[in-house]
């Protein structure tokens, strides 16, 4: 598809562009490049949003049916294995995708100014096409080298571009997330093999162990085997969710697994944030829903309490964490920490509410995250500063970045209205119905309570402290040395317009994401219920 | 099956490649003494014009034609190589003239050719690129002793690099046990010279009189497990071995034979405990050498073990399992562990890339293991049968792709060699700022050797990992407590790799962060010879990590022509 092929390709031949020049022609390319790359991601934005018209907008619920792909394709890549070139959108992927496209462009106006830009938009390009590598592939191996592909830009936007101990932030980013990536592998590797050789069509795909890697068939399999018992047999099911779950939770990422998380996101660049917390966060989720949801409904069902500790965890230990940042950017990291709780709580509540609450959330969250830290990026922009202390009474010179972060908090801890909102209220819509209709204690609900008022606090509280405080008599920062308090530029009000637009229409039109998202889960529970591996209920 | 006998028609056509290297190294010997050289008749004063020695031509006296020679020389035995495999060769057995009891010396199928590709192939590029490394005085011009001497010296390098080369050729070729020492020798004794080459520098000759003690002793007790194994069976041909081991082989005569003779490989593949001469030789050779020995001499140790454990003492075909079994999967284990974690603890770069030489050497003993772990029966030929056939083509194809990316990564230790010093972590400091290119090639070598997709590093570690799964899970296994043990390497071997990435990733933290050191911030000496074979690694790291299905083709046919024996 050539999504994948072309910010990859694009990204490659503007870094060969400028590979080799010196300083001075690196500096006057900066501009053709910036300007190249912009129209690029503008043109591969203008293609998805088509994409969604022609493709998704009118669907019916049976198009958006489980494990039924659009603009599905597929070519040999090393036949000898079973490997494939395949590609295909859901209801899962494609609004992953848009974002992914969205946010490119967004990414590059919020980060215009940006030092060494001629390798600095290149970079953001490949990232992107690594991303929607991921989204789209569906295949075991293609997912498997997208989802490490993504490490290496990101390694590098952090090293090159990164704060003061970004040689720490990305070794420690690659590290932690390889480490969970080649157990997932080995989880991957050891079912691509136990699933029974030959399967169906009585030749032997043609290749040296007779198995496939696509994903699709893997899927029919497993649902097939699920009717009767376990696919793969009861332990060995336990056993390969946990290895899949442990890559994707630590990419997700999930208390305990999340100390990765603050560092990167402290020391990343702006977009490299913007672009991490937007679309590469979901990486996690969206695994999960593609591989181990898909193919291992027993074991969810039997790992759902554990599911909901991990969610209910990384919820509220994120929330109370974030109340004792004195750091912005790392504030923002800890509370997107807390938001991925959400994602859980919603998938372990296994109500179609709950999972499509849990892909808005990973869309709403997209929006909203590269928001939050497009505004902490500005903050440092301008007044060299991350301490939540450091500048106060925004609102008095710095009317622009003032109201832009109002704006962003505000729809992070989840005003009616915005986009987040909507995921909010549908997870805690869905957890209440499945507390009642379990028979759980109605204790569980304590937790998602405490958050809001917890996310309010600390919200509020640090806005109280840059925004209102001290209006008259303020004191520029030490940072500052003395300049003049700029507000922000206005390729930085343009990005925040953006996605402050975006995040309005996803929080009043809901229905133009969330309905196939709806669809998709209603269609994945009526298939389960049907076939007889869940049993009835919602 | 062909059968020829030796210096018949087929035997010159079968064995192109080494007759080819043997002209080389004819023309190596020859030509650059080709001068205007007369002989005087005793007596009169007729003076015939022989040719050699006297003045010399002033290209034969070019210090660069020796490097020539033998890069186009192994260039072209890599090409006939390459041509025979693309042709479809058949297997061609030399067998010695003795009507009678004609004994099989070599065989020519395509198992053999992937390893003279990996030997040739390596050693092109590392002849290549010496051209580089190796100091070269002035062309033309007055030249003093010393530097005629150096000029001269050049040849002797590359005669011990086609040396190298033919030996390991013959290594891949043999069928009789004898004859494959004969050929390890010969290698053997051509990089314990080509390591302490560097005569200029204490480390260099430090190295290779380690590297030679250490390498001798293995090879004495490998020849002594040899006498001991022709003592048991009174032959040193694999069919005999074979049938004789099959027969009656848990015994102490043999076993310890075996045991004695897998000492000798194992330090040629510098698994542990036999490996703690790898890194002293690694860090004192000349870069170009080190990536041989951490290539093709780690190859052609490989070649001994295959044979030794899987067509000698091959794996029990009622139990799945092998005598050698759980001692060479302790061996697997300890090997990529120890080679992992002592790399972590070195700043040296040359000799962090020799343990992580160790590691790999760990993660391909562990895909032996997996192949000795596999039930031989005959009942799942063509389902579970593919197991071992896809742990071997792996093997083969690590083995073949990571000429590229071990060979490169030591290539450009090489030009920070030729511009001063390379045994520091420091010394690749700011190799983005001098030179961006190299610092990329670099980072590729260190993540493809890290195992990141897309590159071949992945594509090579992920078969050996699937193929050792294949074998763990088997058929029918539903829980873990069903799985083979050798499954539990697997996960041995992705938490190395994952310690691993931390070494590899410091290397480009260094590359790309930190300043070079004092008086090195210039650029980095010239050289197209030695940056053309980097371009190559890279190209080849790259385009087999994404497009490299018919080379894997390549790598199962050749497997198939080894199971065929089996």
């Amino acid at each position: 598809m050539q999504l994948v092929g072309f910010p990859v390709v694009a990204g490659i031949v503007l870094l060969a562009f400028v590979s080799n020049t010196n300083k001075s022609a690196h500096d006057r390319l900066s501009n053709p490049i910036r300007m190249a790359s912009l129209a690029f991601s503008l043109g591969l934005f203008a293609y998805t949003t088509a994409m969604f018209f022609e493709v998704f907008a009118n669907i019916t619920s049976d198009g958006l049916a489980f494990n039924n792909y659009k603009l599905h394709d597929s070519y040999e890549w090393f036949p000898a294995l079973g490997i494939h070139w395949t590609v295909g959108l859901d209801a899962l992927s494609f609004p992953m995708v848009w974002l992914t496209t969205f946010l490119l462009p967004v990414t590059i106006i919020a980060t215009w100014h940006e030092k060494n830009g001629a390798t600095y938009f290149p970079t953001l390009l490949l990232m992107g096409g690594a991303l929607i590598g991921v989204f789209v592939s569906l295949d075991l191996f293609m997912f498997y080298v997208f989802w490490e592909l993504t490490l290496i830009p990101m390694f590098f936007l952090i090293l090159n571009w990164g704060g003061k101990d970004r040689k720490y932030a990305s070794q420690k980013f690659f590290i932690y997330t390889f480490t969970a990536s080649v157990v997932m592998l080995l989880g991957l590797v050891t079912l691509y093999l136990m699933q029974p050789d030959q399967i169906g069509t009585g030749g032997k795909y043609g290749t040296m162990t007779g198995r496939t890697f696509d994903i699709p068939t893997l899927v029919e399999h497993a649902t097939a085997a699920n009717q009767n018992g376990w696919f793969m047999g009861e332990s060995m099911q336990k056993v390969l969710f946990v290895m899949l779950m442990l890559g994707f939770l630590v990419k997700l990422p999930a208390v305990p697994f999340h100390t990765w998380l603050p560092d990167a996101h402290v020391q990343a660049p702006t977009g490299g944030s913007m672009l991490l917390a937007g679309v590469m966060l979901k990486m996690g989720a969206y695994g999960m829903f593609r591989l181990p949801l898909s193919m291992f409904p027993h074991a969810l069902q039997h790992f759902q309490l554990a599911l909901m500790i991990f969610g209910m965890v990384s919820l509220v230990w994120g929330a109370i964490v974030c109340l004792g940042q004195t750091n912005l950017k790392k504030m923002v990291a800890y509370s997107s920490v807390s938001h991925m709780g959400v994602i859980l709580i919603g998938i372990a509540t296994m109500q179609p509410m709950g999972w499509a609450a849990a892909l808005f959330m990973m869309f709403a969250h997209g929006i909203i995250s590269p928001m939050l830290f497009a505004v902490c990026g500005a903050f440092k922009h301008h007044y060299h500063s991350m301490e939540i202390g450091a500048m106060r009474g925004m609102a008095k010179h710095s009317p622009w970045l003032a109201t832009s972060m109002m704006f962003a908090w505000m729809a992070s801890l989840g005003l009616p209205l915005l986009a987040g909102f909507v995921a909010e209220l549908m997870m805690l819509i869905a957890l209440w119905y499945f507390i009642d209709l379990e028979g759980w204690s109605v204790l569980w609900m304590v937790g998602p309570a405490l958050v809001l008022a917890l996310t309010a606090a600390y919200y509020l509280w640090s806005m109280q402290r840059t925004i209102f405080e001290g209006g008259d008599e303020t004191q520029p920062p030490a940072t500052l040395h003395g300049d003049v308090i700029p507000d922000i530029s206005n390729e930085e009000k343009l990005a925040m317009l953006i996605l402050a637009g975006f995040t309005i229409l996803f929080g009043v039109l809901p229905w133009i994401g969330l309905d196939m998202m709806d669809d998709y889960c209603r269609t994945f529970f009526e298939h389960m219920i049907s076939n007889g591996i869940f049993k009835g209920g919602a | 099956m062909e059968t020829t006998q030796a210096f018949s028609t087929e035997f010159y056509t079968a064995l192109r490649p080494e007759l080819l290297l043997f002209a080389g190294l004819l023309a190596l010997i020859i030509v650059p003494n080709l001068g205007k050289g007369t002989f005087r008749i005793p007596g009169t004063q007729i003076r015939l014009p022989w040719f050699m020695g006297g003045q010399r031509y002033s290209l034969t006296s070019n210090p660069h034609l020796p490097a020539w020679i033998a890069t186009i020389t192994l260039t072209g035995a890599f090409i006939a190589v390459a041509d025979s495999l693309n042709g479809g060769l058949d297997s061609i057995s030399v067998v010695s003239s003795d009507a009678d009891t004609a004994k099989e010396l070599l065989m020519v199928n395509g198992f053999s050719r992937v390893f003279e590709l990996i030997f040739f192939g390596a050693l092109a590029l590392a002849s290549f690129a010496s051209m580089n490394r190796l100091k070269v005085e002035g062309v033309g011009g007055k030249l003093n002793a010393e530097q005629l001497y150096n000029n001269r010296r050049q040849a002797d390098f590359y005669i011990l690099m086609l040396t190298c080369g033919l030996g390991m050729s013959v290594v891949a070729l043999a069928q009789d046990l004898f004859v494959l020492f004969i050929g390890l020798e010969l290698a053997s004794f051509s990089t314990y010279v080509l390591v302490a080459f560097l005569k200029e520098s204490k480390a260099g000759a430090e190295a290779g009189m380690k590297y030679f003690i250490v390498g001798s002793v293995a090879s004495g007790v490998g020849l002594y497990g040899l006498s001991m194994l022709y003592l048991w069976a009174g032959s040193l041909q694999f069919d005999v071995l074979a049938a004789e081991f099959a027969l009656t082989g848990v015994e102490p005569l043999p076993l310890i034979g075996i045991g004695f003779v897998l000492v000798g490989f194992g330090f040629k593949v510098s698994a542990a405990p036999f490996h703690f001469a790898a890194p002293d030789a690694y860090a004192g050779a000349s870069s170009p050498v080190a990536g041989v020995l951490a290539t093709a001499s780690k190859a052609m140790g490989m070649v001994g073990l295959i044979r030794m454990l899987l067509i000698v003492a091959a794996p029990d075909a009622s139990d799945g399992s092998a005598v050698w079994l759980v001692c060479l999967g302790a061996l697997a284990a300890l090997t990529m562990t120890w080679g992992n974690l002592a790399a972590l603890g070195s700043t040296n770069p040359k000799r962090m890339l020799a343990y992580s030489s160790v590691a790999h050497a760990g993660y391909m003993l562990a895909g032996l293991t997996a192949i000795g772990a596999w039930t031989w029966d005959p009942s799942f030929a063509g389902s579970e049968g593919e197991a071992a056939l896809l742990v071997m083509t792996a093997l083969l194809f690590h083995l073949l792709v990571l000429v590229a990316f071990k060979l490169g990564a030591f290539l450009v230790l090489s030009i920070l060699e030729s511009d001063g010093d390379a045994s520091r972590l420091s010394s690749l400091g700011g190799l983005a700022k001098r030179e961006p290119l190299l610092a990329f090639a670099m980072f590729i070598f260190m993540i493809s050797l890290a195992g990141v997709p897309p590159m071949a590093g992945f594509l090579s570690k992920l078969m050996v990992i699937m193929g050792i799964v294949n074998v763990g899970v088997g058929t029918g296994a539903t829980s873990l407590g069903d799985f083979h043990w050798v499954w539990w390497l697997a996960l041995l071997m992705v938490l190395n790799s994952a310690v691993s990435v931390f070494y590899y990733l410091r290397i480009a933290v260094v590359m790309f962060f930190e300043q070079p050191e004092e008086g090195r911030e210039g650029p980095l000496p010239s050289g197209w010879q030695v940056r053309t074979s980097i371009l190559i690694c890279v190209l080849a790291t790259v385009l087999i990590g994404v497009f490299g299905d018919s080379l894997l083709e390549m790598c199962r046919t050749a497997a198939e022509s080894l199971t065929t024996n089996w």
